[in-house]
């Protein structure tokens, strides 16, 4: 895991495929998916509910925890927001 | 063995109703964790019952209004058993008063062991079912909610808050294969209701078109029934056992 963390773009394309899988969007592709689309409303159309899913996947996968809405809301800005988010929680969680 | 290997946790699970539920789905092949508060006598029967019919079980003695206690019981579950289908939020006070005598102490204490407790609960088993996209949440609630009853406000208003608590949460968890209801039960032989006086019994058969108070086995089987595939499609409902009372 410290690999994909450490790479962005890795961490970003990861983060694609991880959204796709937890929320099984079938008419998406991780190409199809840029970096600084918002994950939610005009973005990739995503919702709150959808957003309890990845946190639960966030936590499982990397063990960082969203601890509020607030926090949630500035992590699920863009795919490149939230590979940020991990990044530097990830690091902290050591 | 309708709940074979299923993951359930259930809130005051040593007495009366909530025991009836825990062994109700130990018989059926359940995993069990039951929590309680105080009563250390009950809860030794309890384990002996559990040892006898249930495939895995586990006993906490955790308050429900705290979070640490809640967290720590749940956090133990997860680490034992992986995760947790069903919960059963059942841990319930009474401390009846009239209002005028009903003094803050009191007021809270009931909601913080209901309202609060239930809140606890639900709040930390929920990432395990939406993890698994599966989950079933049955809060016990009580007539006194709907339609109320003199010197039950602090008791009424925290079952109140438990029915409207349920049909939010139920919103929040639909998509995600979890349901959430109530089960409303009338008056049940358990050992809260065998302290009241004959007047009072008395009285309240008169009320139940059965003519007859309820068995804990009869709420337990509209609980395993919202647990079961049966259910899947019903959330955010009250479902009334009470002969007929409401």
């Amino acid at each position: 895991m410290e690999e994909i963390v450490n790479n962005s773009e890795v961490l970003c394309e990861f983060l694609k495929k991880m959204i796709i899988d937890t929320l099984k969007l079938e008419d998406i592709t991780v190409e199809e998916i840029e970096s600084r689309t918002p994950l939610f409303r005009k973005g990739l159309g995503l919702d709150s509910i959808d957003a309890l899913e990845l946190v639960v996947a966030i936590e499982k996968i990397f063990d960082v925890i969203i601890e509020d809405e607030e926090v949630g809301k500035r992590a699920f800005a863009s795919i490149k927001a939230l590979a940020k988010f991990i990044r530097k929680k990830y690091k902290q969680r050591k | 063995m309708e709940f074979r290997d299923k993951r359930v946790i259930v809130t005051g699970g040593i007495r009366g109703l909530g025991k009836s539920i825990a062994l109700s789905f130990a018989r059926e092949g359940a995993w069990v964790g039951v929590s309680y508060s105080s009563d250390d006598k009950s809860a030794s029967k309890t384990d002996k019952e559990l040892k006898s019919s249930a495939t895995r079980f586990l006993l906490f003695k955790a308050d429900v209004s705290s979070r640490s206690d809640v967290e720590e019981m749940v956090g133990s579950v997860l680490d034992e058993w992986e995760y947790v289908d069903i919960l059963v939020n059942n841990a319930g006070i009474v401390r009846d008063k009239l209002l005028m005598f009903l003094d803050e102490e009191d007021w809270d204490r009931v909601l913080d062991v209901n309202l609060k407790g239930t809140y606890l609960c639900s709040r930390a088993t929920i990432k395990s079912m939406i993890a698994r996209r599966f989950g079933r949440i049955i809060n016990i609630v009580s007539p006194s909610a709907i339609t109320g009853r003199a010197g039950q406000a602090n008791y009424s208003a925290s079952k109140g808050g438990i029915i409207s608590f349920t049909k939010s949460l139920s919103k929040e968890m639909a998509r995600l294969g979890i349901t959430v209801n109530a089960v409303c039960p009338g008056i049940i032989s358990t050992p809260m209701t065998e302290n009241l006086d004959q007047e009072t019994k008395t009285s309240f058969l008169h009320m139940i078109p059965m003519g007859r108070f309820g068995e804990p086995e009869d709420v337990a089987g509209a609980v395993l029934f919202l647990a079961s595939e049966k259910a899947r499609y019903i959330t955010g409902q009250v479902l009334a056992v009470d002969g007929g009372l409401t």
